[in-house]
Parts: structure tokens; sequence; C-alpha cells
């Protein structure tokens, strides 16, 4: 099932993971990426750099073609479908097409991640007013998401994938369709959750996210990460370079 | 606790989200619920009267004389080896006359003249009282015949006949309104477990993708099936009840009811209809699931 091939401080660790769509569509080729704990990883490139499909594999979504992909303590390839919910409780993910119900309403759509895992009513009202205020959609409780803008709906799709405070968030293209102003509620928003100790790693191509950041930027192209990624220091367990080596010798 | 509110709220939903064909299963399962019933009330009914009617059945071997002790013994050997014969009791002919002559009572002086012995001596043959008994006892009746000295056997052939082939249509009917039982608890509720299925399917893969278990997700169309057979098999026997009721008003009095009891099922076969038609459309549900839910 789970097995801690990890140190914990490592929340992401893959190693020359490669996802070939069939027929032939190579999407990501021998992708090696370790994210530490509390760290924000943003991941940019161009449309079909394989921005998503990183994403979905992580989030198992997705069975890699080749490699390993290890995700908070959990080998995502060897779990099993019947416990995929215990990959799924640690990661929210905020998708691209959003996924909400169209014909619930707002509270609704948020409240259905934290359903899940039994939180009490009071719980979930309560959670689900504070996000909804933090990203400026107090007055879209009771709204059906179908009514929403593209942009309200994004919110609300980040608003459920942080409703649970995950471990790590994954956020795909979180503000494609938002202004700035919207835009820094966001980011405000993941920051805090960062500071409470969320790993987030976050694709998208809007430059203005991650140009004056100290954060970690990875640029994909054509299914291959094209800077290189500074190592996890050496307390925090082995770097992913050393890790996809012995990989590679076990597979060999 | 807080599973089964999830749960329930889920099945509610599902309910609400596919209402007509909630209603199109409840009213099937209601009214095969119904028919089943009607007939195993019937059949039930009638078991208890052939037992009563069984009380008085026996087979009268006449004899054209008096067995000697050896032959009665020899009778005894050959009818009791039967294991459907209860047993079995020799009437001389002094002992027939006397009968008679008690059943005439004030009326004895017709017997005047008559010679004690006018009567034949026979074998009365009481069978166990089993209905089985009843479809037997032609066959046995015929071999009774084949002893030697008898001289006729004689039963309530008539009325037995007709009963066990009453009897018997009435298997044939509970076996036939028990397929259609099986047959629309199973595929209506499957059926409309289905149409809920696609119904859902994006909040099912939504429910997947935020951490639900497999079991959060089927409970709630387990739960609706068993909801629509508990509450279908409860509506189908409350319009039993009616009409039953109906029945036994109108039939009251000197009409046949009075003469042969016509009892309701007791509670716990009540229960029992219930709890088959509830399981059964849990299992309709379940094949439901295991068809059109990939998770």
């Amino acid at each position: 099932m789970n097995s801690e091939t990890s140190p914990p401080s490592i929340m992401i660790d893959l190693i020359k993971v490669s996802k070939v769509y069939p027929p032939d569509v190579q999407a990501i080729s021998d992708i090696s990426l370790t994210v530490a704990q509390g760290e924000i990883v943003f991941l940019t490139g161009m449309s079909g750099a394989g921005k998503t499909t990183l994403l979905r594999l992580i989030s198992r979504m997705e069975r890699p073609t080749k490699g390993m992909v290890d995700v908070a303590g959990i080998d995502v390839i060897k779990l099993s479908p019947r416990n995929i919910h215990l990959l799924r409780r640690k990661v929210g993910m905020a998708y691209q097409d959003f996924k909400l119900l169209p014909e619930r309403t707002v509270a609704d759509n948020i409240a259905i991640a934290m359903e899940v895992v039994y939180r009490p009513r009071s719980f979930i009202e309560r959670r689900t007013r504070e996000l909804l205020e933090q990203l400026d959609l107090t007055r879209k409780y009771h709204t059906r998401a179908g009514e929403l803008s593209r942009g309200e709906q994004q919110r609300v799709a980040i608003a459920r994938a942080v409703a649970n405070s995950p471990e790590i968030i994954l956020a795909d293209e979180p503000t494609g369709n938002l202004d700035a102003e919207t835009t820094g509620r966001v980011m405000a928003l993941f920051e805090r959750l960062n500071r409470k100790g969320a790993t987030l790693l976050i694709a998208t191509h809007d430059r203005s996210l991650f140009q004056d950041t100290a954060h970690r930027v990875i640029e994909l192209r054509f299914g291959r990460i094209r800077s290189p990624q500074p190592e996890v220091p050496e307390d925090n367990g082995e770097p992913a370079e050393e890790m996809a080596a012995s990989f590679q010798e076990t597979e060999q | 606790m807080r599973f089964w509110t999830v749960v329930l709220r889920h099945a509610c939903r599902n309910m609400l989200l596919t209402w007509k064909s909630q209603c199109m299963t409840l009213f099937t399962v209601s009214l095969s619920v119904l028919i089943f019933s009607f007939f195993y009330l019937i059949y039930a009914n009638a078991l208890h009267i052939g037992a009563e009617l069984d009380d008085d059945l026996r087979l009268v071997v006449y004899l054209d004389e008096d067995p000697s002790p050896p032959l009665q013994e020899e009778y005894r050997h050959k009818i009791l080896k039967f294991d459907q014969v209860d047993h079995i009791e020799f009437i001389s002919r002094e002992l027939a006359y006397k009968r008679f002559e008690q059943q005439l009572g004030d009326n004895t002086d017709v017997l005047t003249g008559v010679p004690t012995d006018f009567l034949p001596a026979s074998i009365e043959v009481y069978p166990v009282r089993t209905l089985d008994s009843l479809s037997r006892i032609k066959r046995f009746s015929d071999y009774l015949q084949t002893l030697p000295g008898v001289l006729k056997v004689q039963y309530g052939k008539e009325w037995i006949e007709r009963f066990y082939a009453f009897i018997q249509l009435m298997r044939v009917i509970i076996l036939l309104s028990g397929s259609l039982l099986i047959m629309t608890t199973t595929f209506m509720v499957a059926h409309t477990i289905r149409l809920t299925l696609f119904a859902r399917q994006h909040e099912l893969e939504l429910l997947r993708l935020v951490g639900a278990t497999n079991h959060y997700i089927r409970m709630p169309f387990l739960l609706e099936g068993a909801l629509q057979g508990g509450i279908g098999a409860s509506c189908g026997m409350g319009a039993l009840l009616v009409l039953y009721n109906w029945i036994t008003l109108q039939f009251a009095g000197p009409a046949t009811i009075t003469l042969f009891p016509f009892a309701f099922f007791q509670w716990t076969e009540v229960l029992a209809i219930i709890a088959i038609a509830t399981l059964l459309c849990v299992v309709g549900s379940f094949s439901a699931i295991r068809r059109f839910l990939h998770l």
C-alpha cells in the first residue's frame, strides 16, 4: 500500500518519469524532480510542455509509463485503486478545467471535499465562508456554480482544493482567468497555506507570478526539464540526481 | 454515525434526482409484492383449510367378510408398510351395525328385522395429515383395491382431487408471481440505479478526485436499493392488508369466509416478505454498481 520510501521532508519525488499517451505521444520524458516539504515550486512552460501531465501523475490521475513517483511517503505507482483516497486526501488539486458541479451551489462545490472526510456540518460551513471571504466570493455562497464567470469558477475550484488544508496543493493554471487584484488574493491565500506548512506546485505560464519570486521555478519544454533545479539540502535526504542514478541502476 | 448521515443524504439526493424512475420502481415493486403476497396468502389459508379437512380424511376398505386374526395381521402389515399411513382400524360387521344404529339415534326402529350382519366388515385407513398425502391417496386407494377380499375402497374422492388441483394451481401461481417479484425488484432497481449513476457521473468522478473511499461512493446506491425495496414492499403489504379487509367485509356473514377461516399473515411473515423484497432490491442495486460504476 503506502510505503515509506522517502524521508518525510521530501513531499514529492519523481525519478526518471516518462509518460506516453497512446498511440505514441510523448508527454514527458525522464523527468526527475524533488520537492521538499513547505516548498513552493512554479512549473512553467509553453502549452503542451507537460505541466498538466506532471500534476496528473502526482495526483495519480495518470500512471507513468516509466519511472517512480512518490508523494507524501506514498508510492503512487504501487497504490491500489482501493487505497487511492489515501493519496487524494493529502493532495488538493485545482484543475485547469475546474471540475465543478454546475447544478450545485458554490458552497456545495466546496463542501464536497470536506464531506468525504466526514467533517462536521458546522466546520464545513465555517470553512466555506472563510475561504469565500478570502477569495472575494462571499456573496456567491448560494449561487449555482454554472452561473458564475470563469474567473469566479476558478476561485471556487481553488477554494475546494485547499478546503481540507492538504499537505500538498497542486494548482493547474490557477490564475489563468483572473485579473491582477484577484490573482493577488489567490497568491496571498497560497502563501498563507504555505506558511502553515503546505507544499505547493503551481503550473502556470503567467510570468508575473514568479518574476520576482524567491521560490524555485522549473521550466518544462517538450516534456523535459529545461532549467536546472537546485538540489534539496543533504540533511533533508538524498539529492534527486543521486536517487535518479540509483533508480536507473536498479532498473538496469 | 456521521458516515450514515452522509450516505443517507446522498441516497435521498439520488432519489430526488431521478424521482420519476424512482416512482415507477416503487410502484412496480409494490405491485409485485402485492401480487405475490396475495396468492401466497390464499395458498397459506388453503393449506390451513386442507389441514382441517384432513382431520376427517380416511379411506374405508370394505371387505367381503370379517377377517380372521391372521388375515387382520396380514392386512395390517401390507397397509402399514406405507409411510403415509398413520394408523388403521378394523371394523367388524357387528361394530358397523352398532355405529349405524348410533347414527340413526331415535330412528333405530327402521332397523327392526334387519340382520345385525347386513353391513360389510371394513378397514378404516387414516393417512398421515400432510397435503402430500392427498396427492397419493388415489394411488394408495388403487393399491388397497388389489388386496385379497377387498370389495370396494371409498374416500372423499372428488373434493380431494379438486382441492389438490387447486393447491397445485396455487403453487404454480406463487412460483410465477415469485419469479415476477424477483425479476421486477432486481431488474427495475438495477435500471433505476443505472440511471442515477449516469445522472451523477461527473459528481462520482469528482468524489473520487477529492478523496472519497469506494465505500463512500457505493453505499448510497446500495441504500437507495434498500429504500426502494423497503418502501415498495411496505406499500405492497399495506395494499394487501386493505384488500384483505375489503374481502373479509364483503364476504362477512354466512358465506365461505365464515365456513373456512381466512386469516392475514402473522407480523413475522409480513416482516419476512418486506425483508426479502428489500434484499432482492439491494442485490439489484449491487449488480448495477458492479456493472456500471467503475472506480
